[in-house]
């Protein structure tokens, strides 16, 4: 597979599909990130659109320095809370994992999700960003601190602070059962 | 401790079952996925993108080729017009699609429907590369040289020829 650094060297040479191929790399990470912070579908899509046109308008001269995740990670943040703000329909954190936690709580898996959901929604939105970053998308420790620009030890604290919590709390801790 | 002084030595205990990162996911998981449209817009946009920023040396040859193509169009529009007898009434050609009604599309998404979206045609059909059903003008159901020859004559009807 043609790595990212290969397919931006091509696509800094005008090569539209090279680009095309980053846009299908990286289109359902992008769209379900923007999902996370937007809460809404429509929203979501134009979050989509957006962050690969301003991806888009870095090109030719385009140079990653880290990895395409930490590149998109902010802009995603960015374009998303943008697009919250210009129609006015703020929906928290919590109100999303609200609407997520409400189905079949009587269900097996669904209720271990719902746990999941309520113990996630007292966690600090730092916190909870930073536990997302990695179990949901799999960065390194060093590329959130990059995407976030912030410390290494701060990533770690926080992440800490949120296993934690999750170890504590019974509703949670069989996921950290050996 | 503050956000600021947050200083963490110790050995960070990532371990989790692999449950919770499928457990997370499954919470923040859209319910659709993207649709084919966005992809679309989003192809468009790349495509309309690489063409205006091209490097410049392939974008100098763009514009000798486009240039070369301009001077033969112009030569084949004058060498049509002299053909025809402009004097002389003549009835609707019953095999040639009428042109009131027709709306040229702008293959070239240049913002204008010229004689370059013939040229766009043409390449596009000879090349077998891209063909939008929109671009029958001639309705006949096929994409071919006589729609080439359609959008040539309607970007002169319509007087916003690039020639």
């Amino acid at each position: 597979m043609t790595s990212d650094r290969e397919l931006i060297e091509l696509a800094n040479k005008g090569d539209p599909d090279a680009f095309e191929a980053l846009y299908y790399r990286y289109r359902d990470w992008v769209y379900r990130l923007a999902w996370r912070f937007t809460g809404n579908q429509q929203d979501a899509l134009d979050v989509l659109q957006e962050t690969f046109t301003y991806l888009l308008g870095k090109f030719p001269g385009f140079e990653l320095t880290a990895s395409m995740t930490t590149f998109l990670y902010p802009a995603v943040r960015h374009i998303s809370a943008g697009i919250r703000a210009k129609r006015r329909r703020f929906a928290s954190d919590d109100e999303i994992l609200g609407e997520l936690a409400a189905p079949e709580v009587d269900g097996g898996a669904d209720r271990g999700r719902s746990e999941l959901a309520a113990v996630l929604a007292v966690l600090p939105d730092e916190q909870r960003e930073i536990l997302l970053m990695r179990f949901v998308d799999d960065m390194s420790l060093q590329e959130i601190a990059i995407a976030l620009n912030i410390p290494v030890g701060t990533v770690k604290s926080r992440l800490n602070r949120a296993l934690r919590t999750l170890r504590d709390d019974r509703r949670t801790r069989d996921y950290f059962l050996e | 401790m503050t956000e600021t002084m947050e200083h963490f030595d110790e050995d960070l205990d990532l371990r989790a079952s692999s449950k919770l990162s499928a457990d997370l996911s499954s919470l923040f998981e859209p319910p659709r996925p993207v649709p084919p449209e966005v992809d679309r817009a989003v192809s468009d946009r790349i495509r309309r993108h690489f063409v205006g920023g091209k490097p410049l040396e392939i974008q100098h040859r763009r514009f000798r080729w486009a240039a070369l193509w301009k001077v033969a169009a112009a030569a084949a529009v004058v060498i049509f017009a002299f053909s025809l007898d402009l004097t002389k009434k003549r009835e609707p050609a019953t095999d040639r699609p009428a042109l009131t009604g027709i709306e040229a599309t702008d293959i070239d998404l240049n913002g204008r429907v010229d004689i370059l979206d013939a040229f766009t045609l043409a390449r596009q059909i000879e090349a077998a590369g891209r063909i939008e059903p929109e671009w029958d003008m001639n309705g006949d159901g096929l994409v071919d040289r006589s729609d080439v020859d359609t959008v040539a004559l309607a970007a002169v009807r319509l007087d916003k020829g690039v020639l």
